[in-house]
């Protein structure tokens, strides 16, 4: 980049880097209860409006055309498996399936009470405040599960998603399996809340919801800005955080903000706080790329654990046939869930995981061969079609955690570089030794339920898999782990880098580890908690 | 000879210049929207019966709409787990334009003036050597389809109306729908079966 270009300085009291979910959240309760000067900074666009998104779920329903185009920077195709390439203001929450459990007491404690894994600096009572502000910011519909398996200090902000009558003659058959489900907790608006319409069962709302029903964090930032209390800065990219000369403060944010037709114009973000809100891959990714020579490894990361221990959970599900009549498509993404199995482990052998149960029309879609492989042509196929769909089929899943490695990591690719120099970051998930070795015990375990569960219900069990793709697992978190000792991990409990008394970073990279249920809920209480300690320490 | 769908089909393959190819897109839509009694006959061989001449004359608009709104290069939904990203392929138009022509060709050799003009038998005995010859074996993805007739049935199978008929009840997937009413059974659908 030239040095003749002129650099434009921003300055603020607060600077969040990223504009995704949890970066919604710290802002959020910083507008409401400091009058600090709020600047955002996202790479990515701005998303598309509301009122454009049902033109946009057309083009996807008809033609598979992504809802969100032009969500994402060019030219970062990356090694490992990334997530999403969504890349705009909102993040991913922009095509989130808004569903929304809590994580479990036990999710924080897993090597006290069980030796496995590592427990966080933190308890799930001291979260609880949090969640149940971030479900009333989301706007969470949620039935109260029993108590013992469900804690929760109060109410739901909305009574739950109704169950279909899908899932009502579902969850007859799951209690004659003895299993207890009920309707899963979705940040969807079963009344109109927040200024949103009610939930009309439009039924994408992965990947987009076309009303406005499912929170997304553009809602928040619509608010803000009209409101005047952020400031945001779309499509700048920001390449470094940088020092402070006297102190080990970061005094500011090398941006560059992009241009369709050049390389950009460089902007300096200059704040008191800075707050990495960029999700599990890019907030470690920035601070490995503000490698300095007071900072050789990169920032906040004199533990050298900045990338490291990447953790998620893994799936197993099944495909039940039971002898039920179902209508699929009622509110096919709507479904039931049971904590029963996230309490403690069933044998000596650890493994915790949810259960969620969904309508499904696996294996019953109109096909052209008949059983003999006769083609089929007009009435045939419809009669075949309604021959094989007189029983029905659920969808069952289990997620079970993983103990991440070390090793399981993001680091530099020196190898692939984005349009301004910067290495690209690479993925590699990785177990733990304790959780492989319990790998194929855990798989065999939930396919012995799902085996129960079909016998329980005169059902058969169809086809068993894992959907996470090779390498992968569900709902990544980590690579900026807290911890309470500086030397083992990047921030402390309230998400304070350890190195940088003005540097917090939130959400999704904090985790210790990834539970088995999604996180983020969970990413967003832990943003809530650590935006309360910036407003505590102002 | 070769008529003007199978010269713009060809012309298409042949020469990648993305201009000409929105071009022979274009007439290719024409072409099927200007003159769609063989679009209209092969549905009447590919739909139920049950749908009427209402329901074949709606999917037949329908299916016309789709392929005149298809975008060659669109950004596609990119999935999770990856930094892939994928856009959409060339316009199928061309292809299914030439393929409309070879149905009217065999009609005529079999002496008729029209493929609409044969009676329904003997439609579905030129569809049914036409999807054997291509082995096909599935309802594939619209865009995806190998021939015509297998594009205009996964597009209606794809509907809720298609779905609301299979179950006989008033679904209406994916369309906008009382919360509350999703706690009761569907209404049924009454189906008059011919």
């Amino acid at each position: 980049m030239s040095s003749s270009v002129k650099r434009t300085v921003v300055e603020s009291d607060v600077c969040i880097i990223g504009s995704g979910i949890s970066a919604a959240m710290v802002a959020d309760r910083l507008a409401r209860t400091t009058s600090a000067r709020i600047v955002v900074v996202e790479a990515g666009d701005e998303a598309p409006p509301l009122g454009q998104r049902y033109a946009l779920r057309d083009r996807y329903l008809q033609y598979g055309e992504s809802p969100w185009p032009n969500d994402h920077l060019e030219g970062y195709e990356i090694e490992g498996p990334l997530q999403s390439r969504s890349m705009q203001v909102g993040g991913l929450a922009m095509h989130w399936g808004g569903v929304t459990p809590r994580w479990s007491p036990e999710d924080f404690r897993t090597r006290s009470l069980f030796g496995v894994g590592t427990d966080w600096p933190l308890s799930y009572d001291d979260l609880e405040p949090f969640y149940q502000e971030a479900e009333e910011l989301m706007g969470v519909a949620g039935e109260q599960g029993p108590a013992s398996m469900d804690p929760r200090s109060k109410p739901f902000p909305m009574s739950p998603i109704p169950l279909t009558y899908n899932l009502t003659l579902l969850r007859e058959w799951t209690a004659k399996a003895g299993i207890t489900m009920w309707s899963q907790p979705v940040a969807k608006n079963s009344r109109p809340y927040g200024g949103r319409a009610e939930c009309c069962r439009n039924d994408t709302c992965t990947p987009i919801c076309p009303i406005g029903a499912k929170y997304s964090p553009d809602f928040t930032w619509d608010r803000l800005r009209a409101a005047r209390r952020i400031t945001l800065y779309p499509r700048t990219l920001v390449r470094k955080l940088v020092l402070d000369e006297r102190s080990m403060r970061i005094a500011g944010a090398e941006a560059v903000q992009r241009t369709r037709t050049d390389t950009g114009t460089p902007v300096e973000f200059r704040a008191k706080r800075f707050v990495v809100a960029a999700g599990y891959v890019w907030s470690a990714h920035l601070l490995l790329l503000s490698a300095s020579s007071r900072t050789p490894a990169g920032i906040a990361n004199r533990s050298g654990t900045v990338g490291k221990f990447l953790t998620g959970h893994r799936n197993q599900q099944a495909f039940i046939s039971l002898p039920l009549r179902l209508f699929p498509g009622m509110n096919g993404q709507h479904s039931l869930l049971s904590k029963q199995f996230m309490r403690t482990p069933p044998s000596d052998r650890y493994l915790r995981h949810d259960l969620r149960v969904w309508e499904s029309s696996f294996g019953r879609g109109p096909r052209l061969r008949a059983d003999d492989g006769t083609l089929m042509l007009g009435d045939d196929i419809m009669r075949d079609w309604r021959a094989r769909t007189r029983t029905g089929v659920a969808r069952v899943r289990a997620y079970y955690d993983v103990v991440p490695d070390r090793s399981s990591e993001l680091t530099l690719d020196t190898t692939r570089r984005n349009a301004w120099g910067d290495p690209l970051p690479k993925l590699a998930f990785r177990d733990a030794p304790e959780s492989a070795a319990l790998r194929d015990y855990s798989i065999a375990t939930i396919r012995t339920l799902f085996e129960s569960m079909a016998k329980a219900g005169n059902g058969t069990v169809l086809q068993t898999v894992e959907d996470d793709g090779p390498g992968w697992q569900d709902h990544p978190a980590g690579g900026c782990r807290m911890g309470d000792d500086g030397s083992t991990s990047v921030v402390d409990r309230w998400g304070r880098a350890h190195d940088h008394e003005n540097l917090f970073i939130v959400g999704a990279p904090t985790c210790v580890s990834g539970s088995c249920a999604n996180a983020t809920l969970t990413f967003c209480a832990l943003a809530l908690r650590s935006a309360a300690e910036l407003a505590r320490s102002s | 000879m070769l008529s003007r769908r199978t010269f713009l089909g060809t012309l298409a393959a042949a020469i990648p210049v993305a201009a000409l190819v929105r071009r022979a897109h274009a007439l290719a839509v024409d072409d099927i929207t200007a003159s769609p009694r063989t679009l209209h006959a092969l549905a009447e061989v590919m739909l139920p019966a049950e749908v009427g001449r209402a329901g074949t004359d709606g999917a037949t608009t329908n299916f016309q709409r789709w392929i005149a709104g298809y975008r060659e290069g669109a950004e596609l939904l990119h999935g999770y787990g990856t930094s892939a990203l994928e856009r959409s392929g060339p316009t199928p138009a061309t292809r299914w334009a030439a393929q409309l022509d070879a149905l009217d060709a065999m009609a005529r050799k079999k002496g008729s003036p029209s493929f609409a003009a044969l009676e329904l038998d003997r439609r579905r005995e030129i569809v049914r050597a036409e999807l054997t010859a291509l082995n096909a074996d599935r309802i594939p993805p619209v865009e995806r389809a190998p021939h015509v007739a297998l594009a205009l049935l996964a597009h209606w199978y794809a509907t809720p109306d298609a779905s609301d008929r299979c179950y006989e009840a008033r679904i209406g997937k994916e369309t906008c729908r009382p919360l509350a009413s999703s706690a009761r059974r569907p209404m049924p659908l009454t189906v008059v079966r011919t």
